[in-house]
């Protein structure tokens, strides 16, 4: 059996079951686990296992990667449903799993009502970011781009907070609309690709062998960059991303913030850097400088809010901005770094808004005027967002720091003053995480707190595990890095399964 | 010329001798049921001898009717609409106990397969006729009098204007070529070059008529919000396959002459751009729908101005998505309706409708994304088939404008979706909901269409298309 397509259609096969389950038996009072949750986890623990089989075991295949699959879908028009594997995309699954497993032990209580639809649009979401990571034919790449959008516009429209139909909105408009220009640089790429052979293919690896004029390429990249950035986000696109992460119930927060982001910088590395490098090469001094914009922008703005949440969210922008630094650093190391970055970012902001979400459901808000001096009230909660705040503003010894470490050295090989203005950026990181750290914990108590219980031992225990694994990936990052770089392309094309000729 | 010898495709005799037979029926003894059986059967029947004619093919293409893929995809289409549409109006036309209704919407039919399958301007223009009459019948039933009767009023005078431009048109290319050929004319001898142009113009803007592109698109809302909403359909879905058919027929799938490509792209973006930014500040739904169709119609005339190789699947996919997709959203708007209730034709009261009609506002969600472009729909697949025409064609300003335009068109779609989620406004009170089997069964059906075409579309992709004429134009007959 191959695990591939299995890792795909197994979460929204669970989910779908998910929401049969807490249809026939609702659940009996708050408190309990209802059936559907139960279902959500064996799917989630039966996922990690073939994930783990896909990891371990290496089959005979004829694909250029690890990992390969392929199975004619309209060969009419040369699409298949070919997904392939690489250190690249396992990572980011790997990490995908881990934020489900974290929103399903740690964030239940916000979903209360229809919590069968809520844990399917969930699990669907999450079908749709996989299949992201592993889709090697274009067209099947974006009906999943576009299929991930779906769900969470769902979540976030039907359980969100107060405005959270016109963050929906927003978040679905500009995902979809920059969507489109991609689709149009992907039936660009392929109709040149079809002039030159007379092959029509959406076949990753075939069409990274069209040759292309430079203004051609640069057009066809600038439009997947288009769709990237939006989704990374990248400043001058990023206007949905607060919204949304606010607006958003926890759960919902910590995928988008965990992994729909990643998938736009998974995407610039796979599509814009591999299959245009020279477009990208000359594209990089505005990408780097986009990136930097970001930094500065999204931590000057972080260190200006009052919610918890849009703090947060700010600080993503900015973490984001070293993504894109990374990867148009035009070296291995930024790209390594950008990669580690989106790993560390994906563990500690879901950890964060996970923090904020326990906040949200204690206080009933995520103002920080009236959320103060939590540390004697809850010590634990209180020290988890310590340690992720300080995660988050690039403490040496944490995740984050490896990753940013790294870009910044890349980025000093090109150009010294970008890297300076980004190491601006950790200055400002400071001040926001310390700021979030002692209006929330630290400060005098509110006069108006009521009591509250603090997190019980076992979710202590899995933010435990979150803690030790960000600890991991900032002292000995060496094997996550060999493990987690994308593979270069095949050097020269396979021969397409579904490509057709005339 | 002997009577059986005479070439007519067996769907257009199956519908007229079904249309006699009702009518005798009628006069026998008027029963509204009966006369939806004997309709319904008609058309099953007719769907099952697509394929099939009378007579032998013509040589030298001198035949009143052609049939080919095109035609069966098309008619196929056409008849599969009428029967859902139907199914929407079965219960409707029962109570109020009108039996010229199914009546009526056969004839239409009759007049939208005649469109499909002529090849001489006669039937053509008789399929037109007798189908613009019998939806100004149809628009006027129901229990609204006044606004049926004014949207009718108005039909009836602009399709009259828009005949005899038509009419006018014909009579031109008849005394340019003299011919009645339905194909563009082409100046022969002494004739002054501008008359065939003229009489193209004018043959091309009584189409863009009823097609409701947009320079010419005023009536279509207006008669749509005046209609019952399963007349509505039939407006939306019926008629516009059947003179898009005819569209493709009569102009073909080469490249036009320039001239021609010129007035189609203004038309197209002219056509995009209303229709969506008309439909953005729309509150009633079926206006808000005439207005997408619009819009909708522009991206299929995308298509068609990109002769290629993905054009052939890629217009059917598209037809058949819209088809299935707009009778998704009637079939779920009457579903809605409560007798005594909201009648689900104003956007605002599907508020709540995901907390008090949870079913109908899944699929009504379903459509409209589908409509938008969204997977898993069907209408996704169409789109991207769209778009790879036009990038194939490489028409990019067409494709600025499909991309504005889908953008805008999400808005709206998302808008409806929002509404039905929002919190209901009143503590829902408990109508006395009908039962109406056959609307859910006609639901479920279009969603599973939806979703698994959506998801297989290999199956939908055909080359339905006639093959592009030789400039010579000599008989694209049956090539069946």
């Amino acid at each position: 059996m191959n695990p591939l397509p299995v890792l795909v259609l197994l979460p929204i096969m669970g989910g779908g079951l998910a929401w049969g389950a807490g249809r026939m038996w609702p659940r009996a009072s708050p408190s309990m686990r209802d059936a559907s949750w139960w279902v959500v986890l064996a799917t989630l623990v039966v996922e990690t296992l073939v994930l783990a089989m896909a990891t371990f075991s290496h089959r005979a295949h004829a694909g250029p990667w690890p990992g390969h699959f392929a199975m004619p879908w309209i060969p009419a028009m040369g699409i298949a449903v070919r997904l392939d594997m690489d250190g690249l995309s396992l990572s980011l699954i790997w990490l995908s799993l881990i934020l489900c497993f974290l929103c399903v032990l740690l964030a239940t209580r916000q979903a209360t009502a229809h919590a069968g639809a809520f844990r399917f649009l969930f699990l669907a979401t999450l079908t749709g970011v996989i299949g992201t990571f592993l889709a090697t034919d274009l067209f099947v790449f974006f009906f999943f781009w576009e299929l991930m959008l779906v769900p969470m516009a769902g979540l976030i429209a039907a359980w969100g907070h107060e405005d959270r139909q016109r963050a929906a909105m927003k978040f679905f408009m500009f995902t979809q609309g920059s969507g489109l220009v991609m689709l149009l640089s992907i039936l660009g790429l392929v109709i040149t690709h079809y002039r030159q052979t007379g092959v029509l293919t959406f076949d990753y690896f075939t069409l990274a062998h069209t040759s292309l004029s430079p203004t051609g390429a640069m057009l066809l990249m600038l439009g997947f960059f288009i769709a990237f950035a939006v989704k990374l986000p990248v400043v001058p696109v990023h206007v949905w991303l607060p919204d949304a992460h606010t607006q958003a119930p926890t759960a919902a927060s910590v995928l988008l913030a965990g992994i729909l982001l990643k998938t736009g910088g998974y995407g610039m590395i796979r599509f814009n850097v591999m299959l245009f490098p020279d477009a990208a090469a000359r594209f990089a001094p505005i990408a780097m400088g986009l990136g930097v914009a970001g930094i500065l922008y999204g931590a000057w703005l972080s260190s200006a809010q009052d919610d918890v949440k849009r703090l947060i969210a700010y600080s993503s922008i900015s973490h984001m901005g070293f993504v894109l630094l990374g990867i148009f650093a035009g070296s291995r190391m930024g790209m390594l770094g950008a990669v580690m970055q989106m790993l560390a970012h994906g563990l500690g902001t879901a950890a964060l808004f996970l923090i904020a979400g326990a906040i949200q459901d204690r206080l009933h808000t995520r103002d920080m005027h009236r959320i103060g001096g939590l540390w004697a009230a809850m010590p634990r909660l209180s020290s988890a967002g310590l340690f992720f705040a300080m995660a988050a503003l690039g403490m040496p010894g944490l995740g984050n720091f490896t990753g940013e470490f790294l870009v910044l050295l890349a980025t000093w090989r090109i150009s010294p003053l970008l890297a300076t203005l980004a190491a601006t950026g950790l200055v400002l990181a400071a001040i926001y995480a310390l700021r979030m750290v002692n209006r929330i914990f630290l400060a005098a108590p509110q006069a108006d707190t009521r009591p509250v219980t603090d997190l019980p031992s076992w979710q202590m225990a899995v933010f435990a595990c979150v803690m030790a694994f960000l600890v991991l990936l900032g002292l000995y990052p060496q094997p996550f890095m060999i493990f987690s770089a994308p593979l270069p392309l095949p050097a020269t094309a396979m021969a397409g399964p579904g490509g057709t000729t005339p | 010329m002997i009577g059986h010898d005479i070439f007519v495709p067996a769907p257009l005799l199956v519908v007229s001798i079904g249309i006699m037979v009702m009518l005798a029926a009628t006069a026998w003894r008027r029963s509204v049921g009966r006369g939806f059986l004997c309709a319904t059967g008609m058309l099953l029947l007719a769907i099952t001898v697509v394929g099939h004619h009378t007579g032998k093919v013509p040589d030298g293409g001198d035949s009143l009717f052609v049939q080919d893929r095109w035609t069966a995809c098309t008619a196929i289409l056409i008849m599969f609409s009428t029967l859902c549409i139907m199914l929407m109006s079965w219960r409707d036309a029962g109570v109020t106990r009108e039996d010229e209704y199914p009546l009526l919407l056969m004839l239409g039919t009759l007049g939208a397969l005649a469109m499909v399958f002529s090849a001489n301007y006669m039937p053509f223009f008789l399929g037109l006729e007798i189908l613009g009459v019998s939806i100004m019948g149809l628009v006027t039933f129901g229990h609204r009098a006044v606004p049926g009767h004014e949207a009718a009023m108005k039909y009836l005078i602009l399709s009259g204007v828009s005949s005899a431009i038509l009419l006018f048109g014909i009579g031109l290319a008849y005394g340019v070529t003299g011919s009645l050929r339905f194909m563009p004319p082409i100046a022969a001898g002494a004739v002054p070059a501008a008359l065939p142009v003229a009489a193209t113009i004018m043959i091309l803007a009584g189409m863009f008529f009823k097609l409701s592109a947009v320079p010419f698109h005023m009536w279509l809302p207006d008669v749509m919000e005046g209609a019952p909403v399963p007349v509505a359909a039939f407006v939306a879905v019926v008629s516009k396959i059947a003179i898009f058919s005819a569209l493709v027929r009569y102009f073909g799938t080469q490249n036009q002459p320039p001239f021609l490509d010129d007035i189609l792209c203004g038309v197209i973006i002219l056509t995009i751009m209303g229709g969506n930014l008309m439909a953005l500040r729309q509150a009633g739904f079926i206006r808000l729908m005439a207005y997408s169709s619009i819009a909708h119609m522009g991206y299929l005339l995308i298509a068609f101005v990109c002769p290629g190789r993905l054009q052939s699947g890629v217009v059917s996919v598209y037809l058949a998505a819209y088809t299935v997709n707009t009778l998704g959203v009637f079939a779920a708007m009457d579903a809605f309706a409560i007798p005594g209730g909201p009648d689900g034709r104003v956007v605002a009261q599907w508020k709540g409708a995901f907390s008090s009609r949870p079913f109908l506002a899944s699929v009504m969600s379903l459509m409209l994304l589908s409509l938008a472009g969204i997977p898993p729909g069907i209408g996704f697949f169409a789109k991207f088939g769209i778009a790879a025409a036009g990038v194939e064609h490489q028409r990019d300003l067409l494709l600025c404008f499909l991309i504005i335009g889908s953008i805008i068109g999400l808005y709206y779609y998302l808008n409806i979706v929002r509404t039905m989620m929002a919190a209901p406004a009143l503590p829902s009170v408990k109508l006395n909901r009908q039962m109406r089997p056959e609307l859910t069964v006609l639901v479920i059906v279009l969603s599973m269409i939806v979703v698994i075409g959506g998801l297989f579309p290999a199956r939908a992709i055909h080359p339905f298309l006639p093959p592009p004429v030789a400039p010579s134009g000599t008989g694209d007959g049956a090539t069946h």
